[in-house]
């Protein structure tokens, strides 16, 4: 059975700050054809750190990824992995999971596997152990044997993710890794992922699924044709796109706006309190003014919109986003 | 920390096109199709050798030197015709028709009496049966000594010496010798040209073979969606140059097979035609038949990587790959101008430095040269080379650049671009 910490578990915050830079990009541009596909492009992601990779279909993510590994080449600006230029040097310390998966139709996927960790620089004696290990971890033990073309989607997807940190790289790329996967497997697959980073690996992951990058990321990164939307920490974006509301949940919360100096409007639905902050006041000044009042005070939190929410208005260019740009 | 050891360097660099290399061959080498196309010409010599050897005349019951070698007669007429045992035998006509009733004999000759002022005699044969080939070639062959044998006979009745007798009936006996010691039969001078141009195919052949399967290895991996796994893992350069050695190593090892097998016949061909075994394969002329085998495989091998990336899917793949086919057969289309030995002409000269023509025609002038042509070789070696590596940079660069485009026909300017390092 799979050992992997679970995704929801309460996990230590770290400084994000402290850390070394895995990759750093610096006013990255690429063209296709006519069309600027990357337009300056500028992120880091430290090691230790998972990294949202989030934006609309064709925004240009796949492209900086693959800019990132060395697959394609930008035309202009600059790319450092683990302090070098990408390629050859590095990509032994790299795993990546494509968005379009792959795995030979006609081999064993051992061999496969074992085959991928060889060519990330293990021995193939080393690379097989490996192999092997993570595929009973998976729950593919049974199945190792398995040609590519008799694995069901959910058991190549796993395989897809073993070769991914076949070699414990330690930079991971990692391309809607959940996507078709049923609950339990997505479940199981994200406890990798979080192990990974935990481990000290950076990790970059791109989704559509906000939920996820919500619950699992450290930072994020919105890209919308080509340029950066959204750039920091989950709570730093909810919070620049925040109406300036607090929600309080408790017993004898006093009602009357004219109670507080600092609140404009209050609504209570189900129990939860909202609180709608004036210009220049701030959600201390709030509590303070609650700590006065008879108040018992169970839940207290900022009312800042969901990443989903945050994505669809940064995309149709609220101003807020230049906040956190 | 990584499991990936460190790379950098050359060190690295073959590393990575070894471990291409020797998963690419054992992959190409353990598939049916492989096997089975390499086992194939063994096989089917061995089959056809087995064939003949079931066709051949089966020697026929009774006294076999009577009823295949000699000439059985019954003399009616005046002329004195001597028994010549084993060779020719002179029988009384109810002795005759006793033998070939019981199967001693197949057939006898009855000289008439009215012989020789008519020329008729009989041969009186057993009937019905299927078609006897080899009992053809025989009464043909005793036709022709009992003519020799009549011939004799009637010279001695006019007074001429026997000497003389002799040798009107076979007055000449050409033996040819060859200025240099060769073989000089009309068979060996015919298998001198078939046996390279046989070799010259089986060159060419494998060349496409193993070239196909780099083919089919590039766009398999691209339809499985593999590749993008590979680039993230190997630069593009020791990725194609671990599929072009280990892939030729596998078209190698289906040559080496084939060669060792027409090798092993031989020796039972030659008994059938005559100068074959002469046949010593010169070493200077087999390590340049190598040389251009493995240039124009790296050649062939640089284009079909890049068609396979450039190509959106099999098919597509397969019939670019079809053209450039065409384009390296076109030296034996051509193969009558070679028949003169005359390797200096302009024809010869062109298709020798169109790199692409430049393998089948270097191993045709190879076959046929009677000496090796210095100039032609060094000049075909040096632009097949050149052709190579520009080829492999340029295709490495095509394949990077296309590789990853799924279902899309990339457009030409970006091919060009890729080529010249522009993408």
């Amino acid at each position: 059975m799979p050992e992997a910490p679970s995704p929801t578990s309460e996990r230590v915050p770290r400084t994000l700050e402290g850390g070394e830079p895995a990759v750093v990009v610096r006013g990255v541009w690429k063209r296709f054809g006519r069309t600027d596909v990357v337009q300056g492009l500028s992120f880091e992601v430290r090691r230790g750190e998972l990294m949202g990779f989030l934006g609309p279909n064709g925004a240009g993510k796949t492209t900086t990824m693959r800019m990132v590994l060395d697959i394609i080449r930008p035309d202009r600006g600059e790319i450092r992995v683990f302090g070098g230029p990408p390629g050859v040097e590095h990509q032994s310390r790299v795993g990546y999971l494509p968005e379009d998966r792959g795995l030979y139709r006609d081999v064993p996927v051992v061999d496969t596997l074992t085959y991928f960790g060889a060519l990330r620089g293990m021995s193939t004696s080393q690379s097989r152990r490996r192999a092997t290990d993570l595929l009973e971890r998976m729950g593919l033990g049974d199945s190792m044997r398995k040609r590519g073309a008799e694995l069901s989607r959910g058991m190549h997807q796993k395989a897809q993710l073993i070769a991914t940190i076949l070699n414990e790289p330690d930079l991971l790329i990692v391309d809607e890794p959940f996507q078709g996967l049923d609950p339990v497997n997505a479940d199981l697959l994200k406890g990798v992922l979080l192990e990974q980073r935990d481990r000290g690996a950076a990790v970059i992951m791109s989704t559509h699924d906000m939920g996820d990058a919500q619950t699992l990321c450290d930072r994020i990164l919105l890209i919308d044709g080509g340029r950066r939307v959204l750039y920091g920490t989950v709570p730093d974006v909810r919070g620049a796109f925040s109406d300036g509301a607090v929600e309080v949940t408790g017993r004898d919360i006093p009602l009357e706006p004219d109670r507080y100096r600092s609140v404009s409007h209050i609504s209570a639905v189900d129990g939860r309190v909202r609180f709608l902050l004036r210009d220049g006041a701030s959600a201390r000044d709030l509590f303070r003014e609650l700590a006065g009042t008879d108040a018992v005070v169970e839940r207290f939190s900022l009312d800042a919109p969901d990443l989903s929410e945050v994505f669809l208005r940064a995309v149709a260019g609220d101003p807020r986003a230049e906040r956190v740009a | 920390m990584s499991l990936g050891a460190p790379r950098g360097g050359p060190g690295g660099f073959l590393r990575l096109v070894g471990v291409v290399a020797w998963r690419d061959y054992l992959r190409t080498v353990r598939r049916r199709g492989f096997i089975f196309g390499t086992l194939l010409l063994p096989l089917g010599l061995a089959a056809l050798f087995g064939l003949s050897a079931l066709l051949a005349p089966a020697p026929s019951g009774g006294d076999p030197g009577v009823a295949t070698a000699s000439v059985v007669v019954v003399n009616e007429s005046a002329v004195a015709i001597r028994p010549a045992e084993p060779l020719l035998h002179v029988i009384g006509s109810e002795e005759a028709a006793t033998l070939i009733r019981d199967g001693s004999i197949a057939e006898y000759y009855v000289i008439p009496a009215s012989w020789p002022a008519s020329p008729e005699i009989q041969r009186v044969e057993t009937t019905g049966g299927p078609l006897d080939l080899g009992a053809m070639q025989r009464r043909e062959a005793q036709d022709e000594a009992l003519a020799a044998v009549l011939r004799s006979a009637l010279l001695s009745t006019t007074g001429v010496r026997p000497d003389v007798a002799v040798r009107i009936v076979a007055p000449v006996d050409v033996r040819v010798i060859a200025i240099d010691g060769g073989p000089t039969s009309e068979a060996a001078a015919v298998a001198s040209f078939l046996v390279p141009f046989g070799f010259t195919l089986l060159f060419v052949m494998s060349i496409f073979i193993t070239s196909g399967y780099l083919l089919q290895s590039v766009t398999e991996e691209k339809e499985n969606r593999v590749v993008e796994i590979l680039l993230s893992s190997v630069p593009s350069l020791p990725l194609m140059a671990g599929k072009i050695l280990g892939l030729g190593a596998a078209g190698l090892t289906q040559v080496a097979i084939w060669v060792a097998a027409v090798l092993l016949a031989i020796p039972l061909i030659s008994s059938q035609i005559g100068g074959l075994g002469d046949l010593a394969p010169d070493p200077t002329v087999l390590a340049l038949a190598l040389a251009y085998f493995v240039l124009g495989y790296l050649a062939y091998g640089a284009i079909f990587a890049a068609i396979g990336a450039v190509a959106p899917g099999n098919r597509e793949a397969q019939q670019y790959s079809g053209f450039f086919g065409f384009l390296a057969v076109i030296p034996l289309i051509f193969s009558s101008a070679f028949l003169s030995g005359d390797v200096s002409t302009p024809l010869v000269w062109t298709l020798a430095l169109i790199p692409i023509t430049t393998p089948a025609t270097m191993l045709l002038v190879l076959a046929v040269a009677p000496t090796i042509p210095v100039p032609l070789v060094v000049a075909s070696l040096v632009s097949l080379a050149l052709f190579t590596v520009l080829a492999t940079i340029a295709s490495a660069r095509v394949f990077r650049a296309t590789l990853l485009l799924y279902g899309v026909r990339p457009s030409l300017r970006r091919i060009v671009d890729a080529v010249l390092a522009r993408s």
